[in-house]
């Protein structure tokens, strides 16, 4: 099992019940492959950054799930036959999530290995003195 | 380190200062250091989803803003391209804009 990000966009032709039915469709894929839905959102009626089939915006639904990858290929390409779905978009996230759980974890070590550095640093004019001293007093 | 070499920069830095009061004007002004914003804030990992913190990377003409100007270090610029990549291919943000 991964952990997936997946978006999908919804015509706007449809109201915002029906374009969450639709998405529900590819929901029911994954709870029905035995995935565990992590979260589930809607981002509502966005406007797209450029047009896509000649339309300026889209329902947006996002669901973060922890699933196989052959039941998240299989969800891709339904998706990609489905009219109602302008884009769509499957990452895999659990390996940067783990790496940056490791990397935050280095850096609290770190913070607690060394405290903070005590700020007195040297004076440049307290160095040059003394060695005019070791000469003078010979 | 930094605090080290930073204590012997003041004196240097008043001492140039008041030469250009006497002076004409500096040629040159002093370039702020560029710093990784990612880096700095010690953020874990760039979201794809975060359009906001995309959105300051991305100028006018909707093109990724260079290294070189942002500062941005190899290892974040690598990360924030791949992001910015992925909120294109969903219409968050614009491929190219006019």
């Amino acid at each position: 099992m991964r952990l997936y990000d997946i978006v999908v966009l919804v015509t706007p032709d449809l109201t915002d019940e029906e374009a969450a039915k639709t998405a529900g469709e590819y929901k029911k894929i994954f709870s029905a492959g035995g995935a565990n839905l992590v979260k589930d959102e809607s981002w509502g009626k966005r406007r797209l950054a450029f047009p896509i089939l000649r339309k300026r915006e889209a329902h947006y639904h996002y669901w973060q799930v922890e699933a196989t990858p052959a039941l998240v290929a299989e969800a891709e390409r339904r998706m990609r036959l489905s009219d109602q779905v302008l884009r769509h978009l499957a990452v895999r996230v659990d390996e940067e999530l783990k790496r940056a759980a490791k990397s935050a974890e280095r850096q609290r070590a770190k913070a607690a290995r060394r405290p903070p550095r005590p700020p007195a640093p040297p004076s440049p004019a307290a160095e040059p003195e003394p060695a005019q001293a070791e000469r003078s007093q010979p | 380190m930094r605090t080290g070499g930073g204590s012997g920069r003041p004196g240097a830095r008043g001492a140039a200062g008041r030469e250009g009061k006497a002076g004409p004007r500096k040629k040159f002004f002093v370039r702020r250091r560029k710093v990784c914003k990612f880096c700095a804030e010690k953020l874990e990992f760039i979201d794809w989803k975060d359009v906001k913190l995309l959105q300051g990377f991305i100028p006018e003409r909707g093109k990724i803003l260079p290294r070189r100007i942002s500062g941005t270090c190899a290892l974040h610029q690598r990360k924030l391209q791949t992001a910015i990549k992925r909120a294109r291919s969903i219409a968050l943000l614009p491929y190219a804009t006019d």
